[in-house]
């Protein structure tokens, strides 16, 4: 089966100005919904590669496909597998939403009662059924929000591509739409590409990262390994004699590294769960006070691939040469 | 189940087609305008020279009812190419005022309110989206133009046999040819309107203008160059002359019908090119 996403060689020019660079990449495996973050500071050129998938620009070389169709010589088939819900306000301000919303699904193919079935099911499945008869215009910025997203969902895509969805939305708000965003790849097994400056909802909701700079991709992620390996890198400090637990840390074939004074870095097995841990320090009579997992977040990925950061703050101060070995192997 | 209840689900059944998905948008837009007063109001009125002439029909062709009146008046009454290009005429004022009406809101709220966007992520092409708001124009002007033509072609043919209609076998063709290149011409210039200026009132007069003063600038022109042929400019004159040759009827020396038919293609040309360049999803600035 194909990709959700396949860029190969992609390059978009706009004007005299080249925006997307001979790009390659294979995001999102087939299947179950995932969710793929897209960042990159201002300029980058995501923007672009959203519209390129969406048919709207050419590509000057290359292929972009969405679950093996061509963007642009398969257009069609393309959009009938998409769901868009672009970043600036986009509706017709007079028309009821649940008008709309008919309207929508019904040009995007469903039959005429299956579209206003769908219609009024969407927006109340995204909290605007109460308002649905309101006309647009009258709506708050984050009904408008909701409004979008109801577009984007009501014909069932496979594929969702949101940008910005959650601009201008309160905390409430931000964290219905991101529930909303997790269900929509969980629940019903849709493909989910997130635009967004925010790194903590990217992060909320996410499976895999693709961080554009300057038209290029710097960095690819995938989210869900980087968690798991995270998970494998423990610090540990803890209370008593401890010259025991190096030994005690092989018997779960676990790599210790003593930095004084009761702290430890140990490197996890990947079968070896870190309730371990507890046992092994308590058959050592040591007390924790402290286990943390190295947590790599996605502000220092995406500072770190944007060349705004070498490494991960407080890495690479204080590393050992043994050290450097354990983060080798990580 | 009630449907707050129910829960979202993603649809899974077949799709409609192509044809079905382009006449979404005339039934909807139909729906919006017929609910408007002034538009059904316009729209009734529009269908009262039809009634006359109807009425004109049935009278012409009961000699008893005007044989008294002598021969002249025999003349006068002769259902032909003349009593069509003058239904024509009157009916094509319609058309524009109507058009004026239906076709702003086709395309500017679009423009206006950042649309675009949404509906060229669905699966259907610029030309679709054209062609869509097209049916919307076409189909309104249709029942003030074509229907009631028909209606009077078969009321004469039932009342004047069919000897007639095999004498003039030509005026169906010719009033559904002609009527059918007004209606396309009138519908380009509503949709150019309204994809050139989002402001749907503005956009309403600009129809309206667009004929009166393309006329007035040819009439202008004619009596700066002291000459006639810049009337193959004024798209209403240009029309009426291709008309009167598809009807067999006396032209006007002054025009001539090759140049009004390609006059009246270049602009059909010129208002595509303005659909084209206004109906983007994204703007790209170079």
């Amino acid at each position: 089966m194909s990709h959700v996403i396949e860029l190969d060689n992609l390059s978009v020019r706009l004007g005299r100005r080249e925006i997307l660079k001979k790009i390659s990449c294979r995001i999102g495996r087939p299947g179950s919904g995932r969710a793929i973050g897209l960042l990159g500071p201002n300029g980058a050129g995501k923007s672009t590669l959203i519209q390129t998938l969406l048919g709207f620009h050419k590509p000057s070389a290359g292929a972009a496909r969405i679950l093996g169709f061509d963007c642009h010589h398969s257009s069609t088939q393309v959009k009938a597998l998409l769901g868009y819900m672009p970043e600036s306000d986009s509706f017709v301000a007079q028309l009821p939403a649940i008008t709309f919303i008919r309207l929508l699904a019904e040009l995007s193919g469903l039959p005429p009662a299956a579209a206003l079935e769908k219609a009024h099911e969407t927006l109340f499945h995204v909290g605007l059924g109460e308002a649905r008869y309101r006309p647009i215009g009258t709506y708050s910025l984050g009904m408008k929000q909701m409004a979008k997203l109801a577009q984007a969902i009501v014909h069932g895509p496979e594929l969702v591509i949101l940008d910005e969805p959650t601009n201008g939305l309160d905390p409430g708000a931000r964290t219905r739409m991101l529930k909303l965003i997790r269900e929509m790849k969980e629940e019903h097994g849709m493909h989910v590409i997130l635009c967004s400056h925010l790194l903590r909802d990217v992060e909320e909701t996410c499976d895999e990262v693709v961080i554009l700079k300057d038209g290029v991709i710097v960095h690819q992620a995938d989210l869900e390994a980087e968690r798991r390996a995270n998970r494998r890198f423990v610090e540990l400090e803890v209370l008593g004699d401890d010259s025991a637990l190096a030994t005690a840390l092989g018997a779960i074939r676990a790599e210790g590294l003593n930095e004084g004074g009761g702290r430890w870095r140990i490197v996890l097995p990947g079968e070896v769960e870190i309730s371990a841990l507890w046992k092994v320090t308590a058959s050592c009579s040591l007390a924790i006070r402290k286990l943390t997992h190295r947590r790599d977040t996605l502000e220092e990925i995406f500072l770190k691939a944007v060349g705004h950061l070498r490494a991960t703050p407080g890495e690479e101060a204080g590393r050992k040469p043994e050290e450097a070995a354990i983060h080798g192997r990580l | 189940m009630a449907v707050y209840k129910r829960g979202y689900s993603r649809y899974t059944g077949d799709l409609t087609g192509r044809w079905q998905r382009l006449v979404a948008v005339p039934r909807f837009v139909w729906g919006r305008l017929f609910g408007q007063r002034y538009v059904v109001a316009l729209f009734v009125l529009a269908l009262f020279w039809p009634l006359l002439c109807c009425l004109f029909v049935y009278v012409a062709n009961h000699a008893e009812l005007w044989s008294s009146f002598g021969r002249d008046m025999a003349k006068m009454l002769e259902i032909n190419g003349q009593f069509f290009l003058v239904f024509m005429n009157v009916q094509s004022v319609f058309t524009m005022i109507l058009a004026a009406m239906a076709g702003p809101g086709l395309i500017a709220p679009d423009i206006a309110n950042n649309a675009l966007p949404l509906y060229f992520s669905r699966p259907q092409s610029r030309v679709d989206y054209v062609l869509s708001r097209f049916l919307v124009v076409a189909g309104l002007l249709s029942l003030v133009t074509i229907l009631p033509a028909l209606f009077l072609l078969a009321m004469q043919t039932g009342l004047a046999g069919f000897r007639w209609a095999l004498d003039f076998w030509y005026l169906p063709a010719g009033v559904l040819a002609g009527f059918a290149l007004w209606i396309l011409i009138v519908s380009l210039v509503a949709l150019a309107c309204s994809a050139y200026v989002k402001w749907r009132v503005v956009s309403g007069a600009l129809v309206l203008a667009f004929f009166f003063l393309l006329g007035g600038a040819a009439e202008m022109m004619n009596a700066v160059f002291r000459t006639t042929s810049m009337s193959h400019l004024n798209p209403a004159k240009a029309m009426n002359r291709i008309w009167a040759a598809l009807l067999r009827t006396e032209p006007g020396a002054e025009l001539n019908t090759a140049v009004c038919a390609a006059s009246l293609a270049a602009l059909a040309v010129l208002l595509i090119l303005v659909l084209e360049r206004k109906l983007r999803p994204v703007e790209v600035i170079s």
